[in-house]
């Protein structure tokens, strides 16, 4: 009967086909494809046999011109079984039939694709113990309900077993006699492999139970593959869209200096210019080494999560193994160079050395007025690092490549009745004297006048030299009974710092208050024997 | 043991052997080969000669040329390289060397 035809490309020419002759093409080419796809020149050979086939097809000029089942027969005996190609002198079908003849049953168990309901594992288990599957399925339902002991197992045999797609995995399964029996049955020619659409069941009939069973099961199993297809299909899209959005930050990052338009602050999180913020932490000449080498890091599982996603969305099958092993390589060793080089600039950071100058500036006047002369605010930086945890500032300068922190500010009492300064410089080098050297070159200024210090805001790193954990902390060292006025300009100075009961604290205690208002009228501090203290007006009066 | 298996162990070893020797004589189309082969009954069916086609190609024997036909696509002509020749005239020596052995040892 012919009731459909098909049109096929077969070795570059166009052939009309009824629908039963292709099955048995498509299935004939499988059969070879299989046989001979892993062999060396395997493609080639298949390609040869195509046009071959092609050849034979237009000679045989079939029934107005529409290829017929006994056209493709007939041009099956002519080029033959793939079982009986001599692909390789050792795995020959002669070899195989010997063990057809000689082996004692040899069964394996595969997946079996022709008695399948979600992947076959039941169809190939029933076959290999010779029941009837639907006693399988059975058996994995009610294992289900033991603690879905029966839901892993099944799982676990999909992963593990594989399918009998091929003719001589089919062999193996059904193992050598149960095979020549089943596929005697169908007769010979080569519509017998072809026609085995339906189940194959060796040995015993299924019975009409059964036959409503499977029904059931093959219904509650498109059930469970469309679940299964759309929870992979709501991950994949998870999958795609972190990828990308993270894939856009780090553009960002690396990229676009300073996007106006992407306002840090309202995210909450400090975006930088990564290229300029390296400059200053590490040696101008490996500063794009550790740029490329972070992207390409950062990329790549970027890459491979975006892929997943497509892959799960699509559900498509990808000769994709040799590129994840490729990216994998890459990626390591593109991790391994940057811990090389990072742990090679991180060696410039294990030693920190401290320098403390300290000054007796002499009597210290009965008040003393603290400002704040070179303050951060005057000062023109392209860009701010706050560590808030630590009240450590850098800013930023690209003009001059600058770079300047904010200072620490300690104050306590004095033991005699002198004021002192005491000015400890701190910087990481990669070694003792480098640190020393460094913390030496740190740039920061004060200045007694009368009974007014002036202090600046913050120390600069001098240009030329790298961020390495600089740190300054000035401790003024002040005698019992001075009055100290702190000017309005200080006020940031004590950012961070507040006063509990009238107490100066350098630890917040809970009470959110500013340790120098914006009224200068109450910024007056005593020092007594228990350290600082509020001093308010009338007192002072 | 089995006869037909046996039979065709035989063939298959002297299967290339064939091959190269139809192509010494003049260089030839795959269906050419095949129907020599096929006359002299050392195969049975076209598609054994394909991959061994392919080997002996890959591994030097054998160069190809495609040439038009006047029906349907283009041909692949085998003929045999330098190499090839000369592991034919090697086995062809070893071919005489087989029929003196057999001879030898069936005469005696």
């Amino acid at each position: 009967m012919m009731d459909k035809t098909i049109k096929i490309n077969l070795g570059g020419t166009l052939f009309h086909i009824d629908e039963e002759a292709y099955k048995i093409l498509r299935r004939y080419l499988q059969d070879i494809d299989n046989r001979l796809k892993n062999t060396p020149g395997g493609a080639e050979t298949i390609e040869d046999i195509e046009s071959r086939i092609a050849e034979i097809f237009q000679s045989q000029s079939g029934t107005a011109g529409v290829i017929s089942s006994e056209n493709v027969e007939a041009m099956i005996s002519i080029i033959g079984k793939p079982e009986d190609f001599d692909t390789d002198s050792v795995s020959g079908s002669t070899i195989e039939n010997k063990a057809y003849y000689h082996s004692e049953g040899g069964k394996k168990m595969y997946r079996n694709p022709d008695d399948s309901i979600i992947s076959g594992v039941c169809g190939g288990i029933g076959i290999y113990l010779n029941i009837d599957s639907v006693w399988i399925r059975l058996m994995f339902i009610l294992f289900t309900f033991f603690g879905g002991i029966g839901f892993l197992v099944y799982v676990a045999l999909w992963i593990a077993l594989p399918s009998a797609t091929s003719d001589s995995r089919k062999r193996e399964m059904y193992g050598r006699d149960d095979y020549a029996t089943v596929f005697r049955k169908h007769g010979t020619g080569y519509s017998q492999t072809a026609s085995s659409q339906g189940n194959i069941v060796p040995g015993n009939g299924v019975s009409n139970i059964g036959n409503a069973f499977n029904e059931v099961f093959r219904a509650v199993g498109k059930v469970c593959f469309i679940i299964v297809r759309i929870f992979l299909i709501a991950t994949g899209v998870i999958f795609v869209l972190t990828g990308f959005f993270i894939l856009v930050s780090f553009v960002m990052v690396f990229f676009f200096k300073y996007p106006d338009y992407f306002s840090t602050h309202s995210l909450g999180v400090n975006l930088f210019y990564l290229p300029d913020f390296l400059n200053y932490i590490v040696s101008p000449a490996i500063a794009p080494w550790i740029l490329v080498l972070t992207f390409i890091v950062i990329l790549l599982p970027l890459l491979a999560i975006i892929y997943w996603g497509v892959k799960m969305i699509f559900w498509f099958k990808a000769r994709d193994g040799i590129f994840s092993l490729i990216g994998l390589v890459i990626w390591v060793m593109c991790i391994a160079a940057l811990s090389i080089l990072l742990f090679n600039e991180g060696i410039s950071f294990s030693e920190t050395a401290k320098l403390v100058s300290e000054e007796v500036v002499g009597k210290a006047p009965k008040d003393l007025y603290i400002l704040s002369k070179n303050k951060i605010t005057g000062l023109k930086y392209d860009k701010e690092i706050t560590f808030d945890e630590e009240n450590y500032n850098v800013f930023f300068s690209n003009d001059n490549n600058g770079l300047f922190i904010s200072t620490s500010l300690i104050i306590d009492k004095s033991d005699d009745n002198t004021l002192m300064i005491n000015v400890r410089k701190r910087s990481a080098g990669r070694s003792r004297s480098d640190g020393a050297r460094k913390a030496e070159s740190l740039v920061y200024h004060y200045k007694v006048s009368g009974d007014t210090l002036f202090l600046d805001e913050y120390f600069s790193v001098p240009q030329g030299n790298k961020w390495s954990a600089d740190n300054v902390t000035v401790n003024l060292y002040i005698p019992y009974g001075t009055v100290i006025h702190f000017d309005k300009t200080t006020e940031n100075m004590f950012r961070r710092q507040h006063y509990y009961n009238d107490e100066w604290n350098w630890r917040w205690d809970g009470e959110d208050k500013e340790m120098i208002r914006s009224d200068s009228a109450d910024n007056n501090w005593v020092m007594t024997e228990e350290g600082l203290r509020r001093q308010y007006d009338k007192a002072e009066k | 043991m089995d006869l037909e298996n046996t039979k065709a162990q035989m063939r298959k070893g002297i299967l290339e052997y064939c091959i190269l020797s139809v192509l010494s004589k003049n260089s030839c189309y795959a269906s050419d080969i095949i129907k020599e082969l096929k006359e002299a009954k050392v195969i049975v069916v076209e598609g054994t000669l394909y991959p061994l086609l392919t080997r002996q190609k890959n591994s030097g024997l054998l160069s190809y040329r495609w040439e038009e036909s006047q029906q349907g696509p283009p041909r692949k002509y085998y003929e045999l390289t330098t190499e090839g020749k000369e592991y034919l005239a090697d086995l062809d020596i070893s071919w005489e060397e087989l029929v003196e052995s057999v001879n030898l040892i069936r005469t005696r």
